[in-house]
């Protein structure tokens, strides 16, 4: 048996399988994750890595062990999606923890919070201040979201009756050096406009362009390759390398 | 043709898996007269109880060389203790046949019988 070559094939198996499963389970980013989800993925991953090394076992039950418990995720997924009763139950419920500027201390006794908890999220939320909180709610992730009272509320051009024109999402013209002819088109613009805007920021060929990007407002963000930094600022402490 | 090759492909992924990760039962399977694992094992112990030493020893290094060819077929879809178990017994048996210890030849064969059975289930 040639043991290398197994975990080689076995670790193709698991990669795959893995890729799969997870794609299957969904877009969901970490940050989105709750308490289950996050523990679903330590015990799948575990699982895989088994796979890939336990020679000791087939792979087969290990693979049946991935599928189980990415099969039972799914489910899960498909069964919260469907019944807000379930998905409130498995995935938990936002919870408010400050009402009207008063922390509930019932609430956080139960959810098991400390009041420096709380204290802790707001900072990571760049409240400093606990008057400034009108509403603090914590959510199924466990982040906080914050309502300030009104009088903290940042300005807006609404406030002030100002209008604005929206500015939408910017798309890539140039990545890398690259026209992207799809975006082109999809923002009604041809190479030659692309061309003619590059010239006036004195640039002669795409390759020299890093990053082109341009919003339905019009408003262009180009980046080239040299920079032409004198003084970059450097935020390391050592020389390096690293 | 884009949305049907994203869904063809994980899927005939994951059956190519599965087919390497099952395959030990029948991979296992003789592909020719000298690739017969469990014939090879009763021809031994034909040998064995007629006390011809000579044919039983030369059976048993035939039943090493099959078996190591087999390994090459199956180590994807078997445990590797299963086949450390039947490599073992065969050293055995290869020393109980040169000793002519029939007792100890017997035991052995039934093991590594035992296992060959038992792998790729």
């Amino acid at each position: 048996m040639n043991e290398g070559l197994v975990v080689l094939v076995r670790a193709i198996i698991a990669f795959f399988s893995l890729l799969i499963f997870t794609r299957l389970l969904g877009k969901e980013q970490i940050s989105q994750l709750t308490f289950f989800d996050y523990v679903l993925g330590i015990t799948v991953g575990s699982i895989a890595a088994e796979l890939t090394v336990d020679l000791t076992s087939r792979a087969w039950p290990h693979f049946i062990g991935l599928l189980t418990w990415a099969t039972l995720g799914y489910l899960m997924e498909i069964v919260s999606l469907k019944w807000r009763y379930a998905a409130k139950y498995l995935e938990g419920e936002p919870t408010i923890v400050i009402m009207n500027g008063k922390f509930m201390e019932k609430v956080l006794k139960k959810m098991k919070f400390r009041a420096s908890d709380i204290l802790e999220l707001l900072r990571n939320e760049g409240i400093f201040d606990v008057n400034e909180v009108d509403f603090a709610i914590i959510e199924p992730n466990g982040k906080i979201s914050v309502l300030k009272k009104p009088e903290y509320l940042p300005l807006t051009p609404k406030d002030m009756n100002i209008k604005v024109s929206p500015s939408g999402i910017s798309t890539e013209l140039i990545y890398d050096g690259k026209i992207i002819e799809e975006n082109l088109i999809q923002m009604k613009k041809d190479r030659k406009w692309l061309m003619d805007q590059l010239k006036k920021q004195g640039i002669r060929d795409a390759s020299e362009v890093f990053l082109f990007l341009l919003n339905p407002a019009g408003s262009i963000y180009i980046d080239k390759y040299s920079d032409n930094m004198k003084n970059p600022i450097d935020i390391g402490d050592y020389k390096g390398p690293y | 043709m884009r949305n049907f090759m994203t869904k063809a492909i994980p899927i005939a992924t994951i059956a190519i898996f599965i087919l390497i990760m099952t395959s030990g039962g029948y991979l296992k399977r003789p592909l020719g007269d000298e690739d017969s694992f469990s014939k090879m094992i009763e021809d031994i112990t034909t040998d064995v109880n007629d006390g011809a030493w000579d044919r039983a020893d030369s059976n048993a290094k035939n039943l090493v060389n099959t078996w190591n060819r087999i390994v090459i077929r199956i180590q994807f879809s078997t445990e590797q203790e299963e086949i450390d178990d039947i490599s073992t017994s065969l050293a055995r048996l290869h020393g109980a046949v040169a000793a002519e210890d029939k007792t100890n030849a017997l035991i052995e064969l039934k093991e590594a019988y035992n296992h060959w059975i038992n792998i790729g289930k």
